[in-house]
């Protein structure tokens, strides 16, 4: 026998076969708990720690007069955390007596219990019904809760749908709301505060065991806007006779925006809710646009109403002096073209005074053509035109001036003379909102270019003063105040407290018949001039303005001026 | 007066000493960190393998060489028999149970295969041995009772029997040119076994082999197994601390993956201590031979020691994910009667070994 073969030899070369293995092992052990440990410690907390949200009561929106416009009401969810299977159907029988099921939430019930989701929600949003008649058996159901969440809810649905602005839940995994337009956006982080969370710890079926840390969610701020609920809702209600249109009123001397309405409406609660998508549809597809705020959000050509900004800059270039008067034959001519005052039969001699009374175009086209279409433009941005009003929402329009840069950027012409006559009333290329045109009133009436609106209270003290020095602004104030009284305005406008305004009727770019849709009479609706009105009252120290368009209304003094009236009555008279 | 025991079976009682704290305490975790019934059951498993081990001490070692052909043919019988009762009653398997406490013949085949080879070798000549023919019954006294085991289905205990019959060959003095030659052509000609597995056998390979294939099955276990022990770190998450196990992310936690729970309460520190107790022993059960005289002593300790080995290899590399997940519990620290009066019979065959060296 030789050594190879002793059992001794044999249980060595056994042994070291063992070391080897247990080296292996060892190597493993080693990789697992030291050089991978923290990766086995995450993956390890990942199993077992659960963080939920806890979404933050969103703030209220609160009127001046103390009403919510944008407030939280109880919403139920019912969760079944997760259980047996056994559980799980004996639940569901006794729940299936309570509530009705629709197809698609017992897809989705069957759908998270396969993937081992902690917690079910069996329905979103019980009915008060539902919800007490699961409150009768709650005590014989196993892992059944309700949660009480709150959901948005706007009390004034549709008088605030474009101040306010709709909700919609963000993409996150923290289904906080997100304010998509209106004060909801712009406040949106005041309003939202902070989310808060709870960790819990799970068991391999997903089942809670403890809570092993929360930390409470901030509630969002209130926050208290300018707008008067009454007021909104009297201008709601004379608008709901109009098609589409406008309305901003503001307050002298703080620029508080004490009603902006904007029609036609949507229901706040509809879009911000659940909503199928052909109810959606029906709002984007709506050729008047419900979702656009025509306060802020839509530029027109300003019309006569741009002819305060001709008078002022006329003033102030000394281009024309109060007394001057201007011939108006019933048009102008400029190039072998006539371009005609609205009044073909003329006004005569004007001066200032008379030519903004009776809104006379020929003397604003004689005064654009000394100005010049620069001093204009730069006159017009002083007084708000072609830039944001300031007011707190961010789908404000800032309109547009034309200037010979933008003409040439624009189309590779140049800048035609024309173009400066018809800018001098408004029309042409030159588009402004409502807003600025109620802006530009508040800055003549506080004398104050810095002057600007806004729909948070306490916000207006902030801004410092650019006065406008210029005796000329008193030669405008009479002359509006006699629009009121003895001018264009005057059928509707004379009172007793005195308003001062102007009136404007745009003209629209003509659409060509055969583009147009099928509907005829959406087509003749469509050619008819913008009205426009926007004054203030009392005088001769006023405290409100009010701005009134009506899209395609037809004229401004037939129109818009009278509803400018009502609304300047329900605020004086009272 | 005589020492009633001899001085090397202090070592083994220290380190059973170790290993068993470890099991009490590995249970008492594993079971939630009561004193309730199961850990109870444990205990007195502990208890009462230690009495059978002295009982073992206590009978003459000649007595197992004499009896060695009855043992076997007993216990072979009775894998026989279950073989074809579980034919006649559809795969219902563990029968003996009621027979034999809670004995399972495929468990009884360790201890006594080794008993029996350990009789065959000790019969041939030193200058016989590297002959093959002396090694063919050795090799039928193993296969045939793996393939009945195999059939059972039980693939890792019959591949366990297999390992520790091929060691046994080995130690008695196979030759050594053969030896390595047929380990390669057996190597070479493994894929072919695959045509014998069950399907769920073939699943558990597949999964071993690509985890991402059943991310909630074994897969799903291997990875939460990694998980447990990975997350122990160094020290460990503290004792009944471990949030793998008490959770129940963890299959099996109290038998075949007792070892994780214990690495993740006690870390690195503890598994390494698990590991190098149990070196300890192995490493003890070849190193009492070099005294013995007889070749029969020398086998059967040496062989009890692959038993061990095996059963601890087997078990950690299946629950790091080495080796696919094949039913091999941890001896001593399982939950579980069988493997631990196999273990404790072997620590008393040794002792009574030792006990008849001169």
């Amino acid at each position: 026998m030789n050594k190879k073969d002793d059992i001794r030899f044999r249980t060595k070369i056994i042994f070291g076969v063992i070391l080897l293995m247990i080296a292996i092992i060892i190597i493993n052990l080693y990789q697992l708990q030291i050089s991978n440990a923290e990766k086995y410690v995450l993956m390890s907390n990942k199993n077992r720690i659960r963080i939920l949200p806890i979404l933050p009561k969103r703030g209220h929106i609160i009127t001046s007069d103390g009403k919510i416009a944008a407030g939280n009401i109880c919403h139920y969810k019912l969760i079944m955390e997760c259980c047996s299977e056994k559980i799980f159907s004996e639940n569901m029988a006794l729940l299936e007596q309570c509530i009705c099921l629709e197809d698609e939430d017992r897809i989705r019930i069957a759908d998270q219990r396969k993937k081992r989701a902690p917690f079910i929600i069996i329905k979103d949003g019980l009915s008060w019904s539902e919800y007490s008649r699961i409150s009768m058996i709650l005590f014989k159901l196993n892992n059944v809760s309700i949660e009480n969440t709150y959901i948005r809810n706007y009390p004034m649905p549709s008088e605030f749908c474009h101040v306010i602005g709709y909700t919609s839940k963000s993409d996150g995994n923290v289904q906080v709301l997100r304010g998509k337009t209106g004060l909801e956006q712009t406040l949106n982080d005041q309003l939202t505060g902070e989310a808060g969370n709870v960790q819990i710890e799970v068991n391999a079926l997903g089942k809670k065991v403890r809570i092993i840390d929360s930390q409470d969610p901030v509630a969002g701020k209130d926050i208290v806007i300018t707008v008067d609920s009454r007021l909104q809702e009297y201008i709601h209600d004379i608008f709901s006779q109009e098609k589409a249109g406008a309305c901003v009123v503001l307050d002298i001397p703080t620029g508080e925006v004490l009603a902006m309405v904007s029609v036609p409406t949507f229901d706040l609660n509809l879009v911000s809710g659940k909503m199928t998508s052909t109810q959606w549809q029906s709002i984007t597809g709506d050729p008047l646009s419900p979702l656009m705020n025509r306060a802020v959000g839509c530029a027109y050509p300003p019309g006569s109403i741009f002819k305060i900004v001709v008078a002022f800059a006329g003033l102030n270039e000394k281009i024309i002096s109060p007394r001057d008067k201007i011939f108006c034959g019933g048009g102008m001519k400029l190039d072998n073209h006539v371009f005609h005052c609205w009044n073909r039969g003329g006004h005569g001699k004007m001066d200032l005074c008379n030519a903004l009374k009776f809104s006379c175009d020929c003397y604003f086209f004689e005064t654009a053509k000394k100005l010049g279409i620069d001093a204009i433009v730069k006159y017009a941005r002083k007084f708000g035109f072609g830039a944001e009003t300031g007011v707190e929402l961010s789908n404000e329009n800032i309109g547009l001036l034309p200037t010979k840069k933008w003409k040439f950027l624009r189309y590779g012409t140049s800048w035609k003379p024309y173009e400066t006559v018809i800018a001098g009333i408004g029309q042409g290329s030159l588009l402004s909102t409502l807003m600025q045109s109620a802006a530009m009133f508040g800055k003549i009436y506080t004398a104050d270019f810095n002057f600007s609106p806004t729909l948070i209270r306490g916000e207006s003290k902030k801004h410092e003063k650019d006065p406008i020095d210029s005796e000329h602004l008193e030669t405008l104030k009479n002359a509006l105040y006699q629009v009121c009284t003895s001018g264009t305005a005057a059928r509707s406008c004379r009172t007793d407290y005195g308003i001062s305004g102007k009136t404007g009727s745009s003209q629209v770019k003509k659409i060509k018949t055969s583009e147009a849709g099928a509907n005829q009479k959406l087509i003749q609706w469509k050619f008819r001039d913008h009205a426009f009105f926007v004054g203030c009252a009392p005088y001769p120290n006023p405290k409100y303005i009010v701005a009134v368009f009506v899209e395609h209304g037809g004229g401004g003094s037939a129109v818009a001026a009278p509803i400018a009236r009502k609304i300047f009555d329900m605020l004086l008279k009272k | 007066m005589k020492q009633f025991f001899p001085n090397e079976c202090k070592i083994l009682f220290v380190l059973l000493f170790f290993l068993l704290s470890l099991s009490f305490f590995g249970q008492y975790s594993a079971f939630g960190g009561q004193f309730s019934g199961p850990v109870q059951r444990h205990a007195i498993r502990i208890i009462a393998g230690l009495v059978l081990m002295f009982g073992i001490y206590l009978v003459d070692f000649k007595f197992w060489n004499n009896f060695a052909w009855v043992f076997y043919a007993f216990v072979f019988i009775s894998l026989i028999i279950v073989d074809l009762l579980g034919t006649i009653k559809l795969g219902a398997q563990r029968w003996v149970d009621l027979y034999f406490f809670t004995f399972q013949p495929s468990e009884l085949m360790k201890p006594v295969l080794i008993i029996a080879l350990a009789r065959y070798y000790s019969m041939i000549s030193p200058s016989e041995i590297s002959r093959i023919k002396n090694h063919v019954v050795p090799f039928l006294f193993t296969i045939i009772p793996a393939i009945l085991i195999f059939k059972q289905p039980d693939l890792g205990t019959a591949a366990l029997l297999i390992g520790v019959g091929i060691g046994m060959i080995f130690l008695a003095g196979f030759p050594l040119k053969i030896f390595l030659t047929a380990a390669i052509a057996c190597i070479v000609t493994c894929p072919f076994g695959w045509f014998f597995l069950h399907d769920y056998q073939k699943n558990r390979i597949l999964t071993f082999l690509n985890p991402d294939r059943d991310p909630l099955g074994t897969g799903y276990h291997i990875l939460q197994s990694k998980i447990a022990i990975g997350s122990g770190n160094i020290f460990g998450r503290g004792f009944l601390q471990g949030t793998q196990s008490k959770l129940n992310f963890l299959p099996e936690k109290n038998t075949d993956f007792i070892f994780t729970t214990i690495a993740e309460e006690t870390g690195f520190i503890g598994t390494m201590t698990v590991v190098f107790l149990f070196l300890a022993i192995c490493f003890y059960f070849f190193w009492v031979t070099t005294e013995f005289r007889s070749r029969f002593s020398k086998l059967t300790c040496c062989g009890l020691g692959i038993l061990m080995f095996l059963h601890v290899f087997i078990n950690i590399s299946m629950v790091i994910g080495l080796v696919p997940v094949v039913g091999i519990p941890l001896p001593f620290l399982s939950y579980g009667g069988s493997s631990m009066i196999t273990f404790m019979i072997s620590c008393g065959l040794v002792m009574s070994a030792l006990k008849n060296r001169k």
